[in-house]
């Protein structure tokens, strides 16, 4: 068991964002999170990933307790993220960028900058490493937030709407990248999206939220059918209309 | 082990002008004594290696960390006050006096920094003024430190190595070493790991989280180091006046001097001390000091303050962010 | 007892005029989010106007009043088209270092046309006279700084909370693009906060000049005490900056009797422990 939440219960001053959500993650799975806006999809990751402390439940990764455990020391047992607003570091090259997920690893300068030639290989920046990220559109700055995270030799990655913002194309593209660096790096994905085409897509299983609450889980096609799923994300109306 | 004299000496990541512009640099500074005969000029250069010294420390923390220290000010006072007790009460010879100087330095920031960076932007540096003002206070309060008068230092016949006193030529090779030093140091700083981790929390600490890194432990280790790097410069200021007092090192005037020196040529570049004290100190020296002896006082700094708030206004990246942005058009 | 008694009424007086003081500072902040390092500086402006007024003409240094309210009201507006508009987009960095600027302009510009020497000013129907009231004895400058700053500060309370305008003024600091999107002139606004809080110490800054020192570097004294106060009552809240007044007020005095040299230490030591453990003030929200 790679990962599992356990219960997990978050509340911010009254209002519930994640109440009793439980889940497990195998190795090697490819796991999709959807759900309407405001369902808690990113405040679940950020209680994974350590960045908010959960109310209630329990987080385990490998078999260790990290409910209460820091981003960095989560970053550090092998889980990176990456964020729906974009965060890259605007004064760094990219190739910098991707050196900072390196030294999560390494302490030498030299090992962290090829380990970060590599990994803007896999995505497909070779060709950027020097340029600044602001002087790149935003498919190839999230590409970009990709290669820092591989970086750090993670084996779950946590996407938190990756494909925000991209055109088909472009969503395509990426998701040959996801699926190419999952086979290469022997990783586990775990995915927040909002766009239905490419969590079916890429993922194997998929779990449905919405106002907090876990509210289905299964193989995507069939998830995509229960009517749950659909009066969540359209109203009573359209499920019952079916 | 040779990689890190190797990184500590090379520029190769920087392009060959900027390199044959500092090498041109260290030419003149060297041979500056030996040109100029002027005691005046001589003491216009110290001063400039000085503040160029106080700015390497502050860029630090300031530059490459993102933190905007108003209070370094304490920092040269804990080392100046220990050098000059020191020397004063014990006789000791001045490079044992730094170390106390910069322990003490670095002991206090690690003692405020943990409370202080739970604050960001503006209330950071208020906070840091506050401590520094507080110590000032202090100091001036205090007789074991001389309270208001200060500390004088014996003079003694130049040039003295264990002293440290020389003539002017001395204490600008003197001064002119330390600064290399601390130089070098900061391009060693700036490409090891510490250095990128801390410009990584510097543009975004949520990224800098999730890659590992301990924001909090990342600032308080910038910020310790370049408290004691301001201390450095402070036991100089000791033994080049031979006279300590609260107003004389640890002024807030002081400490916005430095901030603001770095900020003008560029925080977060190694270029960026060098070039905001080449503006402000010859300024000062001479601008300030033949309209103050007409009576005149203040231009200097008007004009300096001007040249704050029209960067602020257009390029918060100050001169050296104008260079840069000008070479990236090309 | 009479010393106690003297004490604190001396520290609420001072503590109302030490309110009035950070108004101006606390009103930016609210409106911009923008801390206006300067605002010593255009209290400093205001005690020089009470102070030329004084020596140069035969008047009461509190005919300036008026006269430096719209010198302040000028300057604030002023330093917010020349400087401020043109960093409120930027960095918090080059906003830090915008106002910084602004402050040495201000300092060494009065340096520069007055010169560095320090004054005092020795005639006024308020200078050197005394009140009692029962055993307590307060200077009449003192008293009557504290009543008109106690004035001032409940007429612009009301304005920003009974007006149309202050409305405005309140819908900008909540939330800017929304005001926007109401009609609001954002820009206007912004400006008035600069010009109201630069009219403000105009005012404050002639109620001072009866009782402190004036010289160019007298500013940064008061940013200290008006940075703690509204550290403690809450950046942004006018009510917080009036409680959290008297408390500074408070302090300054009774540490002005007992550890006079390291009065301002009890300043600085109350802003850090306010922001470092209640930042959102002692009175909270």
């Amino acid at each position: 068991m790679l990962l599992e939440v356990k219960n997990l219960v978050k509340e911010f001053g009254g209002v519930l964002a994640n109440a009793d959500i439980s889940l497990e993650m195998e190795q090697g799975e490819i796991v999709g999170l959807i759900g309407p806006n405001g369902a808690g999809k990113t405040t679940l990751f950020n209680c994974i990933a350590g960045y908010h402390e959960p109310t209630g439940g329990k987080v385990f990764f490998e078999g260790e307790d990290i409910t209460s455990w820091p981003a960095h020391r989560v970053a550090k047992i092998g889980i990176a993220r990456t964020f729906q607003s974009m965060k890259i570091m605007p004064n760094l090259t990219v190739e910098e960028n991707a050196m900072i997920g390196a030294f999560s690893r390494t302490g030498d300068r030299w090992v962290a900058r090829s380990e970060a030639r590599e990994t803007l290989e896999l995505v497909g920046l070779a060709k950027e490493a020097s340029a600044y990220p602001t002087e790149l559109p935003i498919a190839t700055q999230k590409r970009i937030e990709l290669a820092r995270a591989l970086a750090t030799k993670p084996k779950l990655l946590m996407l938190d709407e990756v494909a925000a913002g991209l055109n088909p194309l472009e969503t395509k593209e990426i998701i040959q990248i996801l699926q190419l660096i999952k086979k290469e790096k022997d990783l586990t994905l775990f995915l927040t999206e909002h766009v239905m085409e490419f969590i079916m897509t890429i993922s194997e299983r998929v779990i449905v939220m919405a106002a907090g609450r876990k509210i289905a889980e299964g193989i995507s096609e069939e998830v995509a059918r229960e009517d749950k799923v659909i009066e969540a994300y359209l109203g009573e109306r359209y499920a019952k209309g079916k | 082990m040779d990689r890190i004299v190797r990184d500590i000496f090379s520029f190769g990541d920087r392009p060959f002008s900027e390199r044959i512009g500092f090498v041109i640099f260290i030419v003149i500074v060297l041979a500056f004594p030996w040109i100029v005969e002027s005691g005046y000029a001589r003491a216009v250069m110290i001063k400039f290696l000085l503040f160029a010294l106080f700015g390497l420390g502050w860029n630090l923390i300031g530059g490459y960390g993102g933190q905007v220290d108003l209070g370094q000010a304490k920092n040269v006072g804990f080392g100046a006050y220990a050098t000059a007790l020191m020397m004063s009460h014990w006789n000791t010879p001045f490079w044992l006096t730094i170390i106390p100087g910069m322990i003490v330095a670095t002991a206090e920031s690690f003692a405020v920094a943990y409370p202080m960076f739970r604050l960001r932007g503006h209330y950071f540096a208020i906070a840091t003024l506050c401590v520094a003002l507080a110590w000032k206070e202090l100091f001036t309060f205090w007789d074991w430190t001389g309270g208001a008068r200060g500390i004088e230092l014996p003079i003694k016949p130049t040039p003295n190595f264990t002293y440290m006193e020389f003539g002017a030529i001395g204490y600008h090779y003197f001064i002119f070493g330390l600064f290399m030093m601390e130089f070098l140091f900061m391009n060693w700083f700036r490409k090891a790991k510490m250095g990128y981790e801390l410009q990584a929390v510097r543009d975004n600490e949520d990224a800098a989280a999730s890659l590992g890194i301990n924001v909090t432990l990342t600032k308080v280790k910038a910020y310790c180091i370049a408290a004691a790097l301001g201390a450095l410069g402070g036991s100089f200021i000791t033994v080049y006046y031979l006279y300590v007092d609260p107003d004389l090192v640890m002024p807030l005037d002081l400490s916005i001097l430095i901030a603001m020196t770095v900020m003008v040529g560029g925080a977060g570049s190694i270029w960026g001390p060098i070039i905001g004290a080449a503006i402000l100190i010859p300024l000062d020296m001479y601008l300030g000091a033949w309209l103050g002896g007409i009576g005149r006082y203040g231009i200097d700094f008007m004009i300096y303050a001007l040249i704050i708030m029209i960067i602020a206004a257009r390029e918060p990246r100050g001169i050296w962010g104008i260079i840069e942005r000008a070479r990236r058009r090309r | 007892m009479e010393l106690a008694t003297q004490l604190i009424v001396f520290g609420i007086l001072m503590g109302l005029v030490f309110a009035f003081i950070s108004l101006g500072l606390s009103l930016i902040f609210g409106v911009m989010n923008i801390v206006n390092f300067a605002h010593g500086e255009f209290l400093m402006v205001g005690m020089y106007v009470a102070l030329l007024t004084s020596s140069y003409l035969p008047l009461d240094p509190l005919v300036s009043l008026p006269f430096a309210a719209a010198i302040g009201f000028l300057l604030g507006i002023v330093s917010y088209r020349f400087l401020i508009q043109h960093i409120l987009r930027g960095p918090m960095v080059a906003q830090l270092f915008g106002t910084f600027g602004l402050m040495l302009f201000l300092r060494y510009l009065v340096m520069f046309i007055f010169g560095p020497d320090v004054h005092s000013i020795s005639h006024g129907i308020l200078i050197g006279k005394t009140i009692s009231i029962g055993w307590v004895m307060l200077d009449a400058s003192k008293v009557a700084a504290a009543g008109l700053c106690l004035l001032l500060f409940a007429l612009v309370y009301w304005m920003i909370n009974r007006t149309k305008l202050g409305r405005a003024l309140r819908a900008t600091s909540l939330d800017a693009e929304a005001a926007r999107y109401m009609g609001i002139d954002t820009e206007k606004m912004n400006a008035l906060a600069w010009g109201i809080g630069g009219a403000t110490a105009g005012i404050a800054g002639v109620l001072l000049a009866h009782f402190y020192y004036i010289t160019p570097t007298i500013g940064m004294v008061f940013i200290m005490i008006a940075f703690a106060i509204v550290a403690l009552g809450g950046f942004g809240s006018i009510s917080g900056a009036f409680l959290a007044g008297l408390i500074v007020g408070l302090i300054q005095v009774i540490a002005g009797q007992y550890l006079s040299e390291l009065k301002f230490t009890f300043i600085y030591i109350a802003y850090f422990l306010a922001v470092v453990f209640r930042p959102r003030g002692l009175f909270g929200w």
